[in-house]
């Protein structure tokens, strides 16, 4: 089996925190010994008083420090939990914060890796979860552990101050409990944890295939097909839930079992401890009795535990983020006029792939409009990210104004502006994502925008106006409005280098028609690389190059390429419907 | 506070009745547990030898490992009992969407079905592994315990009792005062807590606008407001778990002292005393313990309650209702008749007073700007969505009425390929056989050929073994299309194609590769083919033009060309400026 606690061997997403904050962790430690303590010693105290009172002393002074102390206990019981309890959440959340902080952090650090392997929302989503996880681990492994090991310690101090012979014994019983079961806990679960996650997986996979696939299901009439589709998955899952449970079961009995153990033993030692006097023998049952809220604080310890492997998959994902931070050269600063750009002699390959782009050059001209087309996987966005420094080519030099793109990194925001095929828009209002452009923008800058875009009657429209929020994922608006919105943002950006992405793919012809006026209009002036995937107002471009297989294998402006190309032609009479 | 729709589960009354018994032995067990404890107590207080106590602390001990070996016998029974009916519950579930078909998947979203029957489903197991226990531990346990306390000592026996309805009474005062300071926040709240995917998912656009070390100090700011509003309710919340525990630590205390007092006094005798103080924590236990899986089981409970929902919905009856149609051939007809077809929740028809009449292998095209119905048309054809009842419209096969498409006989007919078709979680083979799964070998080699796939298919060192789909490795656009018409180049029997947008989404060349597969196929079928891509309009015999639902025109594109109407309108606003 693998080391479970190896994660942790090289951590530095977990152990640096509770080092950062460890006057409040003390303090959790302290608050969770003290409410058990009280526990504890309310029941302590309740049967030392009755037994005491049963003697029937003649002062009633002499019950009296215990029947205050009783009460004593039975309200700091519950006060130091319900602080104890807010306290740890509050730890964990200030943790969170900093997490959140660090992660957004790794990850904004490196482009090129961000860009191949973080492009999918599930990663991300995966990772922001690894954070929640963190939290339970803190809240239910890491405390309530840590708690019942100082509790053993203390227990077995004071019990040894009695009797060492005794303390040894309760010291190896409850070492089952604290120790010897977690460990097993560990032990028996985590290669059924990795199982069950498979399988989860696998279950996952099988029901997206009958959701998204129901209309295939129908038409095909596969209808047992598809309810069986998912049994032999859900069968195994289930014993792997079974066995799980199985052990669980078995386990907690054991505890339970070991406390009965420790129950007996209490009852014998007392009888033969503290039967030396009618003084001594109301010990007895104080001792007797505080056992029992103590097995609150040892019998979930294996419960916590055992959810150790899911934490350490999480710990181990964020100990491997290790972003490669490109090493920029010395930075220059251009003036942010129009600038051409030029490629030459480039050749790029992905990682363990032939090159996508091979020997390619071209230059554009400073306010130049130059389309790019070709199928997909023919390494047009590719380009895109080797103009914007995101990826580096291996061979050749991509230069802005005769500078290479590498030292502009730091100005890069003042150049290059950029549209993609879904903008993205953050969940809060038009105008603060608007902003996102140029902080320094003005209120009424960013309705000048909005009004160039021709989003000015529908801003009008909105009971908010410019500050009604476009909720997850701009789902207040329309796609072609959500084109419109990042349009905007361009506009507030100003760089004189625009490179559009596939802005309209997806719209229908009549919204891709305005947009892409609207577009030309009010970025004319600029340099403008423009990805698309079909002719629909080809016009607008000044050059158009075909990427096939890296290379350009048609080049020319629309009515060079539409009198002199064949191919062109033919697919400029498609693309128009003719 | 008893959820009703536990009753409509099979099998819960003879578990109920089984926990019942188990619950009351053990109240038993645990009466015994604290007697046989304070008798022994009792013995060594009279300072007795060790070998008197010995039968007590048998009996003790006995009653311990029965009342945890009674745990272990529940464990078993409520597993089964949560596990079966859950099953039963995702089995129902997933008849419910072959039934019901794309269109719960519209109404509901991808993620949200996928996550009910995984999720959803596990959260019920959960709730019916809890809640049968927890209830039947607090209505049984808690009440024997009484009686016995009573008999031993009464003021304890009414501390006790009266302690209960002013715990629940504070939880219930305290836990609305919680939901009422987090309904308060919600709106913000939700904001707060996307705000980190948010913040990573833009984490490129952030980049490109040059600010995203900026963020990152946002991203910490929002956080922590997070945390602190997170406090406030929790401060409120968790005082409810407080007045919980400190009603009933304290109620112990006052018992113990009133114990003493009275033994004091010497108004009782020493056992009943401690019994009565074993078994006040005992009398609060059950709960305690329901309250602390209280939030667990309230997310199962509305999971329930949300598939319930689901199952209740209505779904195509008749589907059998089809008779004349086996294969569909080229004199065959299908004919609409002022047709109404809504979505839900919209008061406007989506397709309405829809009539047309096909007949043999035609290929229609379907045109009109977004929104006008041109999908709902498809979804229509399909029998994915069905069309209103009243309002006299008629759908007729071969002259044959039948309420709607969703027929099982004309569902073996056609081919639908949408914008993006699903590729399934298997082998390319296994995918082009999906209607035909004893499909030969031979066959779909012969299928992947018609469909242009098999230089692709030579580039994979697996061929058509290749594993495709969720998690496996990407197929463009213009493979997945080839994939979906391979279906239809295997499946010979299936006369009618549908198409929905299928090249929206490709490029220009692409586009064009695709077109010269696809015209040999509409031959010698019938094609309704909708899209916003011009060209299309050449291939068809008839073109319907769709706007606001209502069909404005139908003819040949020659036809509409003369007739200078909505037509030639569409054209000239869709088509760019020329070169």
């Amino acid at each position: 089996m693998r080391n479970p606690f190896q994660p942790l061997k090289k951590d530095n997403w977990v152990k640096p925190y509770m080092k950062k904050y460890k006057g409040l962790l003390c303090l959790i430690l302290v608050l969770g010994l003290l409410t058990f303590f009280c526990g504890a010693a309310l029941m302590f105290n309740a049967g030392y008083l009755i037994s005491r009172a049963a003697q029937r002393p003649d002062n009633i002074l002499l019950i009296y420090v215990p029947v205050v102390l009783t009460r004593a206990f039975g309200i700091g019981r519950p006060t130091f939990r319900y602080v104890e309890r807010l306290t740890s959440h509050n730890w964990v959340f200030k943790v969170t914060s900093d997490l959140r902080k660090r992660l957004y952090l790794t990850l904004a650090k490196d482009a090129a890796f961000f860009q191949q392997h973080f492009k999918t929302g599930d990663i991300l989503a995966l990772l922001a979860d690894d954070i929640g996880h963190l939290q339970n681990l803190y809240l239910r492994t890491i405390f309530p552990t840590l708690i019942s090991w100082f509790l053993y310690i203390i227990i077995v101090i004071v019990l040894g101050y009695f009797s060492w012979f005794f303390a040894l014994g309760m010291a190896l019983l409850l070492a089952i409990i604290v120790f010897l079961l977690p460990l097993v806990s560990i032990a028996v679960t985590s290669a059924r944890v990795m199982q069950k996650k498979q399988l989860t997986q696998q279950l996952y996979t099988d029901l997206t295939d009958n959701v998204m696939g129901v209309a295939d299901w129908v038409i095909s009439g596969r209808e047992n097909d598809f309810i069986a589709k998912s049994q032999p998955t859900l069968k195994a899952l289930r014993k792997e839930t079974l066995a799980t449970k199985r052990f669980e079961w078995r386990r907690d009995f054991c505890i339970q079992f070991v406390f009965a153990i420790i129950s007996v033993a209490l009852l014998l030692w007392t009888n033969r401890y503290f039967t030396t006097s009618p003084a001594a023998v109301n010990w007895a049952a104080a001792f007797v009795l505080s056992l029992f809220p103590l097995i609150d604080a040892f019998a979930p310890v294996s419960q916590g535990v055992e959810e150790w492997p899911i934490y350490m998959s999480s710990v181990t994902r964020l100990n491997n983020l290790k972003p490669q931070e490109q090493a920029l050269p010395q930075q220059a600063k251009l003036p942010t006029t129009v600038p051409p750009i030029s490629f030459q002699h480039v050749e790029f390959a992905y990682p363990n792939e032939p090159n996508i782009i091979n020997n390619f050059n071209l230059n554009v001209t400073a306010g130049e409009k130059l389309a790019i087309l070709g199928q997909t996987g023919m390494g047009k966005t590719t380009l895109l990210d080797l103009l914007l420094g995101d990826l580096q080519a291996q061979k050749g030099a991509i230069t802005i104004a005769g500078v290479p793109v590498a030292a502009l990194q730091e100005q890069r925001k003042e150049l290059i502006g950029m549209l993609d095929q879904k903008p993205f828009l953050f969940n809060t209002t038009v105008r603060n994502n608007i902003r996102l452009g140029n902080l320094e923008k003005t209120d009424q800058e960013i309705d000048e925008a909005l009004k160039a875009v021709q989003l000015g009657p529908l801003m009008a429209r909105l009971p908010k106006g410019a500050d009604t929020v476009v909720e997850e994922d701009g789902a207040r608006f329309s796609g072609g409005e959500q084109q419109r919105l990042a349009l905007a943002r361009l506009i507030v950006q100003d760089a004189p280098i625009i490179l559009l992405d596939e802005p309209t793919v997806g719209l229908d012809p009549i919204t891709e028609k305005a947009l892409l006026h609207t577009i030309f209009s009010v970025l004319a002036g600029k340099t403008i690389i423009w990805v698309t995937h079909h002719l629909q107002g080809i016009q607008n471009a000044d050059q158009i190059i075909f990427l096939e297989h890296g290379k350009i294998n048609m080049q020319g402006s629309p009515h060079t390429l539409y009198q002199e190309n064949a191919r062109f032609r033919k697919l400029y009479a498609l693309d128009s419907g003719e | 506070m008893i959820d009703k729709q536990l009753f409509s589960l099979s099998g819960i009354k003879k578990v109920t009745i089984m926990l019942v018994g188990l619950t009351v032995l053990q109240a038993f067990m645990i009466l015994f547990q604290g007697k046989y404890l304070a008798l022994a107590l009792v013995k060594t207080w009279h300072l007795r030898p060790l070998n008197l106590l010995g039968p007590l602390i048998g009996l003790f001990f006995a009653a311990f490992i029965g009342r945890h070996l009674i745990n272990w016998v529940k464990s078993i029974v409520l597993d089964r009992f949560a596990n079966q009916a859950s099953q039963s519950l995702r089995e129902q579930l997933l008849t419910k969407l072959f039934h019901v078909g794309p269109s719960l998947v519209a109404k509901q979203g991808t993620g949200n079905l996928v996550t009910m029957a995984l999720d959803g489903i596990d959260e019920v197991d959960n709730y019916l592994t809890l809640i049968l226990n927890k209830m039947l531990n607090m209505m049984i346990i808690p009440w024997i315990l009484l009686i016995y306390i009573f008999t031993l000592d009464v003021k304890t026996g009414v501390v006790l009792l009266l302690v209960v309805p002013i715990v629940i009474l504070f939880m219930i005062i305290l836990g609305f005062a919680a939901r009422d300071k987090a309904d308060k926040q919600y709106a913000g709240y939700q904001l707060l807590s996307n705000h980190f995917v948010d913040a990573l998912r833009g984490l490129s656009t952030l980049k490109l606008l040059g600010i995203s070390k900026q963020y990152a100090n946002n991203v910490y700011s929002v956080s922590e407001s997070y945390r602190k509003q997170t406090m406030a309710v929790l401060r409120i919340a968790v005082l409810s778990t407080f007045a919980l525990d400190f009603f009933t630590t304290l109620s112990i205390a006052v018992v113990a002292v009133f114990l003493g007092l009275d033994l004091l006094n010497g108004k009782m005798p020493y056992f009943p005393a401690l019994a009565s103080l074993i078994l006040a924590p005992e009398f609060f236990l059950p709960l305690r313990d329901f309250s602390s899986d209280y939030h667990a089981t309230l997310n199962g409970k509305n999971a329930m309650q949300a598939i319930r929902q689901l199952l209740a919905l209505p779904e195509a009856t008749q589907r059998q209702a089809l008779t004349s149609l086996t294969t569909f051939g080229a004199n065959d007809e299908l004919e609409f008749k002022h047709v109404n077809v809504s979505y839900e929740n919209n008061n406007e028809h989506d397709l309405a007073d829809f009539s047309f009449k096909v007949h043999g292998f035609q290929k229609i095209g379907v045109m009109g700007p977004s929104g006008s119905g041109k999908s709902t048309l498809i979804n229509t054809l399909g029998g994915f969505l069905l069309p209103e009842v009243e309002n006299g419209g008629q759908i007729l096969l071969n002259g044959q009425q039948v309420p709607h498409l969703s027929q099982e006989q004309w569902q073996n007919n056609f081919v639908y390929m949408p914008q993006k078709p699903y590729l399934f979680h298997a082998t390319i083979g296994q995918n082009i056989a999906f209607y035909q799964p004893k499909a030969s070998r031979e066959a779909i080699t012969a299928a992947a050929e018609n469909a242009g796939l098999t230089i692709w298919l030579k580039q994979l060192p697996a061929g058509l073994d290749t594993v495709i789909g969720e998690g496996e490795r990407g197929i463009s656009g213009g493979q997945a299309q080839r994939i979906a018409l391979a279906r239809a180049f295997l499946d010979r029997k299936r006369r009618v194609l549908l198409f929905d947008e299928p090249t929206a989404h490709l490029d220009i060349e692409t586009e064009a590769a695709l077109k010269e597969t696809m015209l040999p196929l509409f031959k010698d079928h019938l094609v309704f083919f909708a899209t916003h891509r011009l060209h299309w309009m050449q291939e068809m015999d008839q073109i319907m033009v769709i706007e606001a639902g209502r069909l404005v025109e139908m003819g040949t594109p020659q036809q509409l060309q003369q007739k200078q109407g909505a037509y030639t309108q569409l054209m000239t606003q869709m088509k760019g400026a020329k070169l």
